[in-house]
């Protein structure tokens, strides 16, 4: 699929995506499903995904390739299987900035695998280059995160953290002294967890739905 | 309402004895203080009163209105009426406000919140706390100030309308003006309430001017060793607790 996007979007993925984002456009894309997807941000771009799916593999590549072209990526994934998540940032311009986050909440024993990659080459300047990525194991699940930045010039300020885990044993206190059961608790937090608070929730009702049947 | 017996609690990592047969009684409508200096186990009597999953109890009771509570979860508790107001409420990124106090609500009376009557309460209750309504649509206690986080301990306490409220260092991150303002809803709510009790976990005498306890118990190596009046708690501002002599000896003197 190739595609131009002059607006804000939904479009469920095939097998291969080449989405290119127009100049001087603020572009919020709704993704759904998986495969190998290429997106081109050009110049003065700001894009937010939200890409949502139970049990999904995906392999994307984001270039960053006009100067002052911004991403926010998040990515949230139910699983129940194995899968994997690649995902690149490009950092192909100067001025340019990145912010991607990807939660996970793996439900069985499967495995889940994280490779997320931010890359800064030589003589661009002045980046932003930040990643968070967390997985909550709900059972003894296999789950990875291999967290890379690859900066190879000095005038970049870059971040990352990673947290594969359980939900604290504390918050799930506070829930509870509430009155709020167990179960009840669970499902507010992988929804917190996986929901971000900015989203168009009328958008994304059939994840909403997969969410409430963890 | 609220009876503990002989109370024997250990830190499950460690084994190590935090309280120590450890015996309170509160009666309906009756207002408690607990003082005591760092480390004597106050804010571990409240944990352990919910059920706090750190903590064992290894010996005695505690009944709720007759019932033993001791094996029931922390929600269970909760949901019997009693309500703990945390030294440092805990931040849910990404969790609304609003949609927690109403998941508690159903919870609670396991019926579906009326919405226009649960908003109509919560927009009175906001301007009883001097707080914004933008507190809602806010993740719950994320960037919330001191005083924010406090005041919404105090408007979940009114939500869910406990019938025993325990306040772990509510004056803790406080204002004085702040602290005016919880203390008279709190007040307020005990007014309306008359068999509600209180348990109030301090350090300091200064939120026993405006919430006033009928009994001030003094706690040492994870027990009362004292029980007075309010006089009590002035003689602990004036003089500190190294002027409580002899207090081994003096035990439970109420």
């Amino acid at each position: 699929m190739h595609k131009i996007i002059v607006d804000n979007d939904s479009i469920i993925l095939q097998n291969e995506n080449y989405l290119d984002i127009e100049k001087n456009k603020d572009v919020t894309l709704y993704l759904f499903g998986e495969g190998k997807t290429i997106i081109n941000v050009l110049e003065d771009c700001k894009l937010t995904v939200y890409h949502l799916g139970v049990d999904i593999s995906n392999d994307i590549q984001i270039n960053l390739n006009g100067k002052n072209s911004e991403v926010k990526y998040y990515y949230s994934v139910v699983n129940y299987q194995d899968n994997v998540l690649k995902i690149v940032i490009n950092h192909n311009s100067s001025n340019t900035y990145s912010n991607v986050y990807n939660h996970g909440v793996n439900v069985l024993d499967k495995s889940l695998r994280f490779e997320v990659s931010g890359v800064v080459p030589k003589n661009i300047l002045g980046c932003s280059c930040n990643q968070e990525n967390r997985i909550i194991n709900m059972s003894n699940g296999k789950s990875m995160i291999c967290p890379n930045l690859l900066i190879d010039y000095f005038d970049v300020s870059s971040s990352h953290a990673a947290y594969i885990g359980k939900f604290s044993d504390d918050v799930l206190f506070y829930l509870m002294s509430r009155g709020i059961s167990r179960e009840k608790s669970y499902s507010l937090l992988i929804k917190s967890f996986l929901v971000p608070t900015d989203i168009d929730k009328e958008k994304v009702e059939d994840f909403m739905v997969n969410i409430e049947n963890i | 309402m609220l009876d503990i017996e002989d109370l024997d609690v250990i830190v499950k990592e460690d084994g190590k004895k935090i309280l120590n047969k450890l015996s309170l009684n509160i009666k309906a409508g009756e207002i408690h203080a607990i003082m005591g200096p760092n480390g004597t186990g106050k804010s571990t009597l409240s944990k352990v009163i919910l059920g706090h999953y750190k903590y064992e109890v290894v010996g005695g009771d505690i009944l709720f209105n007759g019932q033993s509570i001791k094996n029931l979860t922390t929600d269970e508790r909760a949901r019997f009426g009693i309500f703990l107001a945390m030294q440092d409420p805990i931040t849910i990124e990404g969790l609304n406000n609003s949609e927690f106090l109403k998941t508690a609500v159903n919870e609670k009376t396991k019926e579906k919140v009326d919405l226009y009557s649960f908003i109509k309460e919560l927009n009175e209750l906001l301007g009883k706390l001097k707080l914004n309504q933008s507190i809602f649509h806010r993740s719950l206690n994320q960037g919330f100030s001191g005083g924010e986080k406090k005041k919404n301990e105090v408007l979940q306490l009114r939500i869910l309308k406990p019938k025993l409220i325990i306040l772990d260092e509510l004056d803790s991150g406080l204002d004085v003006d702040s602290l005016k303002v919880v203390c008279e809803n709190i007040n307020e709510y005990l007014k309306d309430n008359t068999d509600t009790s209180v348990l109030i976990i301090t350090h300091y005498p200064r939120i026993l001017d405006y919430i006033k306890p009928n009994f001030v118990h003094i706690i040492k190596d994870g027990t009362i060793v004292r029980t007075g009046d309010m006089s009590l708690a002035l003689q602990i501002e004036k003089d500190g607790y190294g002027s409580i002599n002899n207090i081994e000896e003096a035990g439970l003197n109420a």
